[in-house]
């Protein structure tokens, strides 16, 4: 009888007629709609605006302003025109960023799997799923790793200009909400690992971190259109 | 007792196969936006992008988040936070698009 009532999960009635901890992570997430809408909101502004490079895309600049660039990114606008203008290449590097796009997008189908792994109480498709996606993430921190540090090789650093503010702030808040599900990802793994496992909400709380993962692919759905695809 | 208990979502009947086509389709659509990126097919770009995007949006929202089965409250709760971040964009791009004609450093 106590083991029983042990093993059961108990579902407290709310007003709501949904359980609080998911309400909790819903509105949570809600909330971090409005903290990445006003970051994609500053660098959209700034787009617009950019005159000094580096830039995010191809785009002209006059002689006298390519004549006070610092050397490492006037190389950058080698290329002069006819009329006269300096042509700057691009330095976002779409293959790279379009790789780590599908990566994440792999990862999410991988969460997803978990949770239905938890939800149809097989343990081992969890655990498997949910080591895939956590090294699935790292693989996709991997790539931000490699496209920051290749930025600052080029001079496109926080204090650079306005797109390079905009842009380290936007990537490099989303990148820490990835490495965070990272860690939860991983938690979750070394917890189902113990004699109990998850406990009989296993389904719940492997659901819980999945939404909050797929949260972090559809911000970069947004941010990889607004960034990366959509010219200045 | 334990067994018949069944977990939220158990009941929506998408299975591993259903998740790899909406998966395949996720990978299609970026592979479209991709191709449309290099491409030059003038002022609609911009609004295909969008609207492709936010295709991808809804589908995972839809069904990977299983919004789409959730209690209502649970989607006017994510709607609600959705459409007031769209609102602050809306806003913002108003407030400082008779300046955008003036580039900043």
């Amino acid at each position: 009888m106590a083991a029983e009532a042990h093993a059961a999960p108990v579902h407290h009635p709310t007003s709501t007629g949904t359980d609080n901890r998911k309400l909790l992570m819903w509105l949570f997430l809600a909330s971090e709609c409005l903290f990445f809408g006003t970051l994609i909101s500053a660098f959209l502004v700034f787009k617009a605006r950019m005159a000094v490079p580096p830039f995010p895309h191809k785009r002209e600049i006059t002689e006298s302003l390519y004549s006070t660039l610092p050397e490492k990114i006037q190389e950058q606008c080698a290329t002069q025109l006819a009329n006269g203008l300096r042509e700057c290449h691009g330095i976002l590097d779409i293959p790279i960023t379009s790789t780590s796009t599908f990566v994440l997008l792999g990862s999410s189908l991988a969460m997803v799997l978990a949770v239905y792994g938890a939800q149809h109480g097989r343990p081992g498709m969890m655990k498997a799923w949910i080591l895939i996606t956590a090294l699935l993430g790292l693989t996709f921190l991997g790539f931000q790793v490699y496209e920051f540090r290749t930025f600052g090789s080029e001079g496109l650093n926080l204090a650079t200009n306005q797109f390079g503010a905009s842009f380290f702030v936007l990537t490099g808040f989303h990148g820490t909400h990835v490495g965070v599900g990272v860690v939860y990802l991983l938690s979750l793994l070394a917890a189902s690992f113990r004699r109990n496992g998850l406990g009989p909400e296993a389904g719940f709380h492997v659901e819980t971190a999945g939404l909050y993962w797929h949260f972090v692919d559809i911000v970069w759905i947004v941010i990889f259109t607004v960034i990366y695809l959509i010219p200045s | 007792m334990t067994t018949e208990h069944h977990e939220a979502g158990a009941h929506e009947g998408l299975g591993p196969r259903q998740y790899v086509t909406i998966f395949a389709i996720l990978t299609i659509v970026t592979a479209v936006e991709l191709a449309l990126s290099y491409s030059h097919i003038g002022a609609v770009l911009i609004p295909l992008l969008l609207v492709l995007s936010a295709f991808k949006f809804v589908v995972v929202v839809a069904y990977f988040m299983h919004l789409r089965f959730e209690p209502r409250i649970l989607n006017r709760l994510f709607a609600g936070g959705f459409a007031l971040a769209s609102l602050v964009l809306l806003a913002l791009i108003s407030l400082f698009w008779n300046d955008l004609t003036h580039p900043l450093g």
